[in-house]
């Protein structure tokens, strides 16, 4: 009889942390990264006898939550990778709407500024067109300074953001970390349910930040690595990252780790989660799309300058330079050790390219690095004022005294947007008439002409300077009627003076063809075709794209990596969504399974008591018989 | 399987949420009637629409600098016709002064009258555009380009004229420079000129003669030399015998890609000369026909060879300006058709960009009401299923 009372009272408190188990339960329905738990019943051990063993009622052996490792994982990597492509996808898709703009699109701006010169061409004496053509010039600066502003307010933006992720990273590493010390040694049997909880919380919250991969020790506490394994937390201890200033670029963030004192840049080994992803938009956008801007800029600036400088404004002047752009930008690294600068200006747009370049001295050797296409490029030249390094349109110049090891960051194109200015200021400024004019005597008795010339210098102090090509007999002229005699070939060029001709048909001797400033001709509009055929014309990249086919080519790229992030979010949002269904259907709280559970074990205390009553019952009547 | 109740709140909600994104993306579509708002969307179809955005606005210009050059060349044309008329009076007072009854007082009225054309004639081609730049004066459009001192006229002119672009790939010429239209035309047929020689003794005379085959000719002076009225000889300015031939009258003599005819009968020695058309200026024309009328000593004879002189030099004048004037006609034509192909092109770029660019109202209108059921659609679902749990049937 006492048996049946014991065995009741065991079921009674059995079933009693049963529905405390489901209390816990239907509390944290809504707590997140909390693991349903379930109490598991075994019989107690009975007594035997000769007719066979009596059980000896229940107890709660464990509690233990229902979680898979496996699944926990799978979510953890479809958040970081939804997770970086998302950062990627916002961060592009701002400067995508900034280029995207159609009316104040680089493509419209600079066929704007050659709508305005074709205009002024028609009539270049008024000054009405010319005033037009200054500020078209002024929305194309505009544009191009209002993307670059963008841009870097997005860099700006993306390096606060490394900061700050960073700091959530070292934050919730030491969270595990502490976490780890609690848990560690806890026996399998007691485990610390909500610690565990607690832990695996904060690692799903890591893995928004950067890739995780985890590993269980025996002891119960969790290795945490980040990255391509890059160990974050061992056991109680955590790793502190910081946002540590670029060797050549101070304003800009790399990623390091601080051990032993020493601080070591792991910014090449983080991938995955919005840290990776503001990392990747940097390198892959802003930085190529700045310096892609920069390049069309310094397209327009040297091609209407070198023509501006080769024709004749309204006073018969050479023209002045109508745009300034950045100049090229040398960065020296912080470990350098050396005293030498690097001057380097741009020589040639066609072989100039929107890539940045290290230049680092190796031993005494100087070597040049592209670091877009990765890949050493070779150089011209050894580097001294009168034989400076030529390489990728650029020539480099390098003064005071190396070390080795000592390196520079090259950057071609990166800050000439930014600087991109209209430096004229009245029409009468733009140089619509070519420089100099040709023409045949008209006493001439031969059937020789001359062609218009062209501007090949427009440095040569005589260009100007009227100059004859004087025939001594139909095979042979001078210049000037003096000096040397050179052999005439029909249609050859000939070169003096900072100009280029050529005089074709046969020429009596005693012919002559002069060619002198074209001051006069205000009516002239050669030059300003000259700069409409130059504008027009496939300039960049070795002479393979125009400008506008440069810029349209910059608003589609951004715009297709803008798409393929986008595209890439979603689906990973979609895998993360299942992944996420797939840890709650293991994990997760059902209040309607709590509800049955609670219903069930209300049912069996219900039934325990009684037994209790029953066995109560029992004695009164043993008592009341005997009594 | 176990349905979280925390993750079904949580997926509901996303669900709604996406789809609350997308009825807003539509509905952008349809307020900003773009379906390509960023390049993201779709960014081949950008760089299209840039590119045709760029031409479309490229074509504009080019009809622009047309519809510019159209109206300064129907100045030109103007200025030409009333350059005609000018010479054709002035060919009339030619024809009336010349004639042996009129007394020198008389012809002094007419060379009066001529000097008015004269400075007539300077007037038009000192004509100016609508920008007040000098159509006729090349590339100095802002000098005076004919200036009258007495009864010459200088040009101070460029002699090259700008261009204007009125399609992509088509410049023509803004204009003429006075130089060609008033100062170089070419005297006799153009190519050469003939003259009979100052000591003939024959009564033989030589017509203007023609060009047979242009590619064939040399510039260069020739003399016909006939031996005896049978015979000739054709020497260059050198000497050297070009051809050699018999003569009947009248005889057609051909040589270097031309042909002239000699009439009558000329005596052995007689010479005429085959010399390379140089240029009369039409203000000289007038200006010499003036110093003619107003001289009161020449005979008939020498009155009837110089006014008629003068009345070849103004059909020369008269003739050149109608080549001008069609060659600007010729400009018109052009600029009229590129026009009409720009518009055209425009037409069918605008229709592209609107293909890639702008909404289909049918299909968004539709695309947001389907959004909108699904969305209702949820949101009722959600209402119905969240308020369902066990726990409401356990009294």
């Amino acid at each position: 009889m006492s048996d049946v009372l014991f065995t009741s009272v065991s079921g009674l408190l059995a079933f009693q942390k049963a529905l405390s188990v489901t209390s816990n339960n239907v509390a944290n329905v809504d707590t997140p990264g909390y693991s349903v738990e379930s109490a598991n019943f075994s019989p107690q051990v009975g007594v035997t006898t000769s007719v066979g063993s009596f059980g000896n009622g229940v107890d709660v052996s464990s509690v233990t939550r229902s979680y898979s490792e496996l699944l926990a994982g799978q979510m953890r990597t479809s958040q970081s990778s939804y997770s970086g492509f998302n950062s990627f996808a916002t961060t592009a898709a701002s400067i995508d709407s900034v280029l995207s703009d159609s009316s104040t699109g680089m493509t419209a701006t600079l066929q704007g500024f050659t709508n305005s010169l074709q205009t002024l061409a028609n009539a270049p004496t008024l000054p009405a067109s010319g005033t037009a053509v200054l500020s078209a010039a002024q929305t194309l600066a505009q544009s191009v300074q209002g993307y670059a502003t963008q841009l870097s307010a997005a860099d700006q933006n993306v390096e606060g953001q490394i900061s700050s992720n960073v700091q959530e990273i070292n934050s919730l590493a030491s969270g595990i970390a502490t976490l780890n010390s609690q848990i560690s040694g806890t026996t399998t049997s007691g485990a610390p349910n909500a610690l565990l909880d607690q832990r695996d919380q904060l690692i799903n919250q890591l893995s928004q930040y950067v890739s995780v991969t985890t590993a269980t020790q025996s002891d119960g506490t969790m290795q945490v690595f980040i990255g391509n394994g890059q160990a974050l937390v061992n056991s109680g201890t955590a790793q502190t990252l910081s946002a540590i200033p670029n060797q050549y670029n101070p304003t800009q963030f790399d990623v390091g780790v601080t051990s032993s004192g020493a601080t070591v840049d792991i910014t090449g080994s983080i991938t995955g989660g919005s840290l990776g992803g503001l990392l990747a938009v940097r390198s892959q956008v802003i930085e190529p799309t700045l310096n892609a801007l920069g390049q069309i800029s310094v397209g327009v600036a040297s091609i209407i300058n070198q023509q501006q400088a080769s024709g004749l404004t309204q006073s018969g002047a050479q023209g002045q330079p109508m745009f300034a752009v950045g100049a090229v930008q040398v960065s020296g690294s912080s470990f350098n050790t050396g005293t030498a600068q690097i001057s380097a200006t741009r020589t040639n747009l066609s072989a100039l390219t929107p890539d940045d370049y290290v230049l680092s001295n190796n031993g005494g050797t100087w070597q040049l690095y592209d670091q877009t296409a990765h890949q050493t490029v070779a150089m011209g030249g050894d580097g001294s004022a009168g034989n400076p390094f030529t390489a990728a349109g650029l020539s480099m110049v390098v003064s005071g005294a190396a070390n080795s090891g000592d390196s520079f960051l090259v950057q071609p194109t990166a800050t000439a947007a930014a600087g991109f200015n209209v430096l004229l200021t009245s029409p009468a400024q733009i140089a619509s008439a070519a420089a100099v004019q040709t023409s045949a005597t008209t006493t001439n008795t031969g059937s020789g002409t001359i062609a218009p010339a062209t501007v090949t210098d427009p440095t040569d102090p005589n260009l100007l300077t009227a100059t004859s090509l004087v025939f001594s007999s139909p095979t042979q002229y001078q210049i000037n009627g003096a000096g040397p005699t050179f052999a005439y070939t029909p249609g050859a060029a000939i070169t003096a003076n900072g100009w280029t001709t050529s005089i074709s048909g046969a020429p009596a001797a005693g012919d002559s063809f002069t060619v002198s400033s074209n001051a006069g001709n205000p009516g002239d509009n050669t030059n300003l075709f000259a700069m409409i055929d130059g504008l027009s014309a496939n300039s960049l990249n070795g002479g393979t794209i125009s400008l506008q086919g440069a810029a349209n080519s910059l608003v589609s790229q951004v715009g297709s990596q803008t798409q393929q992030a986008q595209a890439n979010a979603q689906a990973q949002q979609s895998v993360n969504t299942s992944a996420t269904a797939a840890v709650n259907s293991t994990s997760g709280v059902n209040l309607d399974e709590e509800a049955a559970n609670m219903v069930k074990f209300q049912q069996a205390y219900q039934a325990c008591a009684q037994l209790i009553q029953a066995s109560t019952t029992m004695f009164n009547t043993l008592i009341t018989a005997i009594g | 399987m176990r349905v979280s109740t925390l993750g079904f709140q949580t997926s509901a909600s996303d669900q709604m949420q996406s789809l609350e994104s997308a009825i807003a993306k539509t509905q952008s579509q349809l307020s900003s009637g773009l379906k390509l708002q960023t390049a993201a969307d779709d960014p081949a179809g950008m760089a299209q629409v840039n590119q045709l955005d760029s031409q479309i606005s490229a074509s504009q210009q080019y009809q622009a600098n047309g519809s510019a050059l159209n109206s300064n060349l129907t100045i030109e044309e103007q200025s030409l016709t009333d350059a005609t008329n000018v010479m054709q009076s002035a060919r009339d007072l030619a024809l009336q002064a010349n004639n042996s009854a009129l007394t020198p007082s008389q012809r002094q009225d007419i060379a009066t009258q001529l000097q008015q054309l004269l400075q007539q004639l300077v007037g038009t081609a000192n004509s100016t555009d609508a920008n007040g730049n000098y159509l006729f004066a090349g590339e100095a459009t802002t000098t005076v380009p004919f200036a009258q001192t007495g009864n010459s006229v200088a040009y101070n002119g460029s002699t090259s004229v700008s261009q204007v672009q009125i399609s992509p790939n088509q410049r023509v010429s803004s204009g003429d420079a006075g130089s060609n239209v008033f100062i170089n035309i070419p005297a006799g047929n153009g190519t050469f000129t003939t003259a009979v020689g100052g000591a003939n003794t024959g009564s033989a005379t030589i017509g203007p003669g023609t060009v047979v085959n242009a590619s064939q000719w040399v510039p260069d002076t020739y003399t016909i030399t006939f031996s005896d009225p049978t015979d000739y000889t054709v020497t260059d300015s050198l000497g050297n015998p070009v051809t050699s031939g018999t003569y009947a009258s009248p005889g057609a003599i051909s040589f270097n890609g031309i042909s002239t005819t000699v009439s009558g009968t000329p005596a052995a020695g007689d010479t005429f000369t085959v010399a390379p058309a140089g240029t009369s200026s039409a203000f000289n024309t007038l200006s010499s026909l003036i110093t003619t009328l107003n001289d009161p000593t020449l005979t008939s004879a020498q009155l009837a060879t110089q006014t008629g002189t003068a009345m070849e030099q103004i059909d020369g004048a008269i003739s050149n300006f109608n080549q001008v004037q069609a060659s600007v006609g010729a400009r018109i034509n052009a600029v009229t058709a590129a026009s009409s192909s720009a518009a055209t092109v425009q037409t069918t770029m605008t229709a592209s960009v609107s293909s890639l660019r702008d909404v289909d109202y049918t299909a968004a209108t539709t695309q947001l009401s389907t959004e909108m059921v699904a969305l209702q659609a949820a949101q009722e679902s959600y209402a119905s299923i969240a308020n369902m749990s066990l726990f409401n049937y356990l009294k």
